[in-house]
C-alpha cells in the first residue's frame, strides 16, 4: 500500500514537473533578471554593470518619474470614479427593467476594441482641430482647450476615453452581482418600506460587496499598468506630461536604452501592484465577515 | 526503476530540452562562407519593403543574391530586437541602422562587419563621395555601407505660393517676408509636430546661423544654455507667437496637410516626396522644394542638413559573407539606379541613372562649393541627449514659452552624457 502511495508521488510530481519548470523559466528567470537589471546600468550591448541602487535614486529624484506617479495616480481615482461608478449606475438603471440588456449592450461593444484601437480613435477625436474641436466650433464654441496637449488636462480626457471602453463591461459585472442577490431579503426590505437609495445602501450595496471587491481589484491593478491608451493618443507627451508609470517604464527601456532605470521602474510598479492588491483585498475580506 | 518514476524523471527533462533546443536553436555562429542565396534583411523602414523587394531582379541578375525583408514600423521596437539579437545566435545578416553615435555603440562591442575594402573600391570606382565616409568611419575604418541619403530641404505647396505671388526664396529676411505674407492672407506657413521630428526648425536655425556652433552642440563644446542658442529658440519663440507654425497636436499626415493647404511649407528630408506622391500631389505641379537660406546671410556656404542611414552586416552572422557580397554589388551603379528609381529618392553613387532630373540637380547642386552639409540633428546629437532634446523641443512646439526651462533639461542630459564618457 505504501509502495503504490510512493508511486502515485512520484508519478504526480512528473506531471507537475514541466508546468513548474515553463513557470519558472518563462515568469520567475524574467523577474530576478529585471530585479538583477535594476541594479545595474544597461544599455542593451554588452553585459549589464553593477551600479548598486543608482537607479532607484535617480528614479526618485527624476521630475518626469514623479509626474509620471502623480499621473499614475489620476489614473487610478480616475478609473474607479468614472468606469467603475458610472458601470454600477447603468447596472442599478437596468437590472431590473424588461429589455434592459438592450440598454447595456451598446455599453459593451467598445469593450471588444483593444487598447490601442481606443486610444486611436479618440485621439482623432480629440486632436487639436479634430471631430471635438469641430463640433464645438459649429455649436459657436471658439476657443476650446488643448485637449491632449496641456496636462493634467490630457490625462482626464484620456481617464474619459478609457472609460468609453470600460463602462460597459464592468456594468455587466454588476449586473450579475445584482442578478444573484436572492430575492427573499429584497422582498423583505420593500415590505419594510425600503425603496430607491435605502434599498440600496441597506441591502443591494452589503450583499454585492463579493463583487464589488473584484470589480474594484481588477480595476486598481488595470489602472496601475496604463499603457496601450496613453502610447495610442499621446505618447506620454508633449514631452513626457502625460506619462504613466508603465509608459515611463518603456520609455526608459526601449527609447532611451537605459535598462537598468527601467527595471527599477518596473519593479517599483510591481511592488505598488502587489501591495496595493494585498492591502485592499485583506481589508475587504476581513470587512466580509462582518455581514 | 518504476516506470511512474521513470515519467517524473523523464517529462521534466523533456521540457528543459526542448527550452534549451529553443534557445540554443540555429547555433553553430560564424559566417558559413555563403555569397550566394537568400539574405535575411531586417529594417525599420517597413513602409519600404516593396521596393527592397523590387530590386531582388536586379540583384539575382547580377550577383545571385536577393533579399528577404523583415520591415518593422515600431522603431524603439525595432532596436530593442536588433540589440536583444546580439545576445543570440541568430543575429540578421543585413540590417538597417543610423549613423552617428547609435553606429559608433554596435561598433565599440565590435558587433558590425569591418567594410573598409568595399569602401575604398566604391570611392576609387567613383561610386561615392568622399565626403560621405566619414559618417561611417569609426577609429579610422568603415562600417555599413549607406542604405539612403536624404538632404532636409524645405517642401512647399506650389499652388499656394503662385497665389499669393510668393517666389522660391533665396534669403533668410525673403522666407521669413513670405511667411508673414502668408499668414497675413491666412495661411500658416510653417509645419510642426510635437512627436518625434521635432528638431528640424531648430537644427534650421542653428546650423544657418552658425554651422560651428551647430556642430558644437554635437561634440559638447557648446551648451544647449549658450546665449546664442537662447536667443535662436527666442527668435523660434517669437514665430511661433506670431502663428507661423501648424498646431503641434495635430495627428493628420502631413502630406495630407500640405496638399490641403493647412500650411504651406514643410521642412523634411528628400524621401518625403514619395510621401506627396502617395497622397496625389504631382512634382513640380502641386508641390516642389527649396534648399533653406542661412539664417545668417554673412554665411558662404548655406549648409544644409543630410541625412545618411547605414546598412551593416554583424560581424558574427552565419550570413555575413552574403551580407557583404550584398553591400558590395549595393555601391554599384546598376544597385543604385535601381533603387533610387524605385524608391523615388536621392542616389549616393554620382553613376546612377535616375527618371527624376530634379532629385539628381539637387545632388550635384549640394556637392558644389556654395553649399555645405552638416549631419542631421538626429544622428549629430549623441543618443540620450538627442531623446530628451526631441521631447523637449515636442513640449516647446506644443507650448512655446521662455525657452531655458527646456534647454536647461536638455543640457542636464549632455552634461550626464559627456560625463560618462570621460
Amino acid at each position: 500500500m505504501a509502495k503504490k502511495k510512493e508511486h502515485y508521488r512520484w508519478a504526480a510530481r512528473g506531471f507537475v514537473a514541466p508546468g513548474v519548470l515553463l513557470v519558472a523559466v518563462l515568469l520567475y528567470l524574467p523577474l530576478l533578471w529585471t530585479l538583477f537589471l535594476s541594479f545595474s546600468t544597461y544599455n542593451g550591448l554588452g553585459e549589464p554593470k553593477w551600479a548598486g541602487l543608482a537607479n532607484y535614486l535617480e528614479m526618485f529624484q527624476d521630475p518626469d518619474f514623479l509626474s509620471s506617479m502623480f499621473n499614475t495616480l489620476l489614473w487610478v481615482v480616475g478609473t474607479l470614479a468614472v468606469p467603475v461608478g458610472l458601470g454600477l449606475v447603468l447596472a442599478l438603471m437596468t437590472w431590473n427593467l424588461k429589455g434592459g440588456v438592450w440598454l447595456r449592450l451598446p455599453f459593451l461593444i467598445p469593450y471588444a476594441i483593444s487598447g490601442i484601437g481606443v486610444g486611436l480613435i479618440w485621439s482623432f477625436v480629440l486632436q487639436s482641430n479634430g471631430a471635438l474641436d469641430q463640433a464645438l466650433h459649429a455649436f459657436g464654441v471658439g476657443d476650446t482647450p488643448r485637449w491632449l496637449l496641456d496636462a493634467p488636462l490630457n490625462t482626464i480626457v484620456m481617464i474619459v476615453a478609457a472609460s468609453w471602453q470600460g463602462v460597459g463591461v464592468n456594468a455587466l459585472l454588476f449586473t450579475i452581482g445584482l442578478q444573484s442577490i436572492p430575492k427573499e431579503p429584497l422582498e423583505a426590505a420593500r415590505l419594510d418600506g425600503a425603496g430607491g437609495a435605502r434599498l440600496f445602501r441597506s441591502i443591494l450595496w452589503p450583499m454585492l460587496r463579493p463583487l464589488t471587491t473584484v470589480v474594484i481589484g481588477l480595476s486598481i491593478v488595470a489602472s496601475l499598468k496604463t499603457f496601450d491608451i496613453v502610447l495610442g493618443m499621446t505618447k506620454g507627451g508633449p514631452g513626457r506630461v502625460s506619462e504613466t508609470l508603465a509608459l515611463t517604464m518603456f520609455n526608459d527601456t526601449f527609447v532611451n536604452s537605459q535598462y537598468g532605470l527601467g527595471s527599477a521602474i518596473a519593479v517599483f510598479l510591481t511592488v505598488v501592484t502587489l501591495l496595493a492588491s494585498i492591502l485592499y483585498l485583506r481589508q475587504q475580506l476581513s470587512k466580509k465577515n462582518e455581514i | 526503476m518504476n516506470r511512474e518514476r521513470k515519467i517524473s524523471l523523464v517529462a521534466p527533462l523533456l521540457v528543459s530540452g526542448l527550452l534549451l533546443a529553443a534557445c540554443g536553436a540555429g547555433g553553430g555562429g560564424g559566417a558559413s562562407g555563403q555569397t550566394t542565396g537568400t539574405l535575411k534583411f531586417y529594417t525599420d523602414k517597413a513602409a519600404w519593403k516593396p521596393q527592397f523587394q523590387s530590386l531582388n531582379s536586379t540583384s539575382l541578375k547580377d550577383i545571385k543574391v536577393s533579399l528577404d525583408t523583415t520591415g518593422y514600423s515600431d522603431a524603439n521596437q525595432y532596436e530593442a530586437f536588433v540589440k536583444q539579437s546580439f545576445r543570440t545566435k541568430q543575429t540578421p545578416g543585413l540590417f538597417s541602422w543610423h549613423t552617428g553615435d547609435s553606429l559608433k555603440q554596435l561598433v565599440d562591442q565590435k558587433l558590425i562587419a569591418d567594410t573598409s575594402d568595399i569602401w575604398q573600391k566604391a570611392i576609387a570606382d567613383g561610386n561615392v563621395s568622399k565626403d560621405l565616409q566619414k559618417y561611417y568611419t569609426i577609429g579610422g575604418k568603415q562600417y555599413c555601407v549607406p542604405m539612403n541619403i536624404a538632404y532636409w530641404v524645405m517642401y512647399y505647396n506650389k499652388k499656394i505660393f503662385d497665389k499669393y505671388g510668393i517666389a522660391t526664396p533665396t534669403t533668410w529676411a525673403e522666407l521669413m517676408n513670405d511667411a508673414a505674407k502668408l499668414k497675413k492672407n491666412g495661411v500658416t506657413p510653417f509645419y510642426q509636430t510635437s512627436t518625434l521630428f521635432t528638431f528640424p526648425w531648430f537644427e534650421t536655425m542653428v546650423a544657418g546661423t552658425d554651422p560651428d556652433l551647430y556642430n558644437g552642440l554635437s561634440t559638447g563644446k557648446v551648451k544647449y544654455t549658450d546665449p546664442r542658442i537662447v536667443s535662436i529658440m527666442n527668435d523660434w519663440l517669437d514665430q511661433a507667437k506670431k502663428g507661423w507654425f501648424s498646431d503641434a497636436g495635430g495627428k493628420t499626415d502631413p502630406a495630407q496637410m500640405l496638399k490641403q493647404g493647412d500650411m504651406a511649407m514643410l521642412n523634411f528630408g528628400t524621401f518625403f516626396g514619395g510621401s506627396l506622391d502617395a497622397v496625389g500631389m504631382k512634382a513640380h505641379v502641386d508641390y516642389d522644394y527649396f534648399i533653406i537660406p542661412a539664417v545668417n546671410p554673412k554665411l558662404t556656404k548655406t549648409p544644409v542638413p543630410v541625412e545618411t542611414g547605414p546598412m551593416c552586416v554583424t560581424a558574427n552572422s552565419k550570413q555575413k559573407d552574403l551580407g557583404l557580397a550584398y553591400s558590395k554589388w549595393w555601391m554599384t551603379p546598376g544597385a543604385q539606379t535601381a533603387w533610387s528609381n524605385a524608391r523615388g529618392d536621392v542616389p549616393f553613387n554620382p553613376k546612377a541613372q535616375l527618371k527624376d532630373a530634379g532629385l539628381k540637380d539637387l545632388g550635384e547642386k549640394v556637392a558644389g562649393d556654395k553649399y555645405q552639409l552638416v549631419a542631421r540633428y538626429f544622428e549629430a546629437a549623441p543618443t540620450p541627449i538627442l531623446n530628451v532634446a526631441l521631447e523637449e523641443f515636442g513640449a516647446f512646439s506644443a507650448n512655446p514659452g521662455d525657452p531655458m526651462p527646456f534647454l536647461t533639461k536638455i543640457q542636464d542630459a549632455a552634461d550626464k552624457y559627456w560625463a560618462s564618457q570621460k
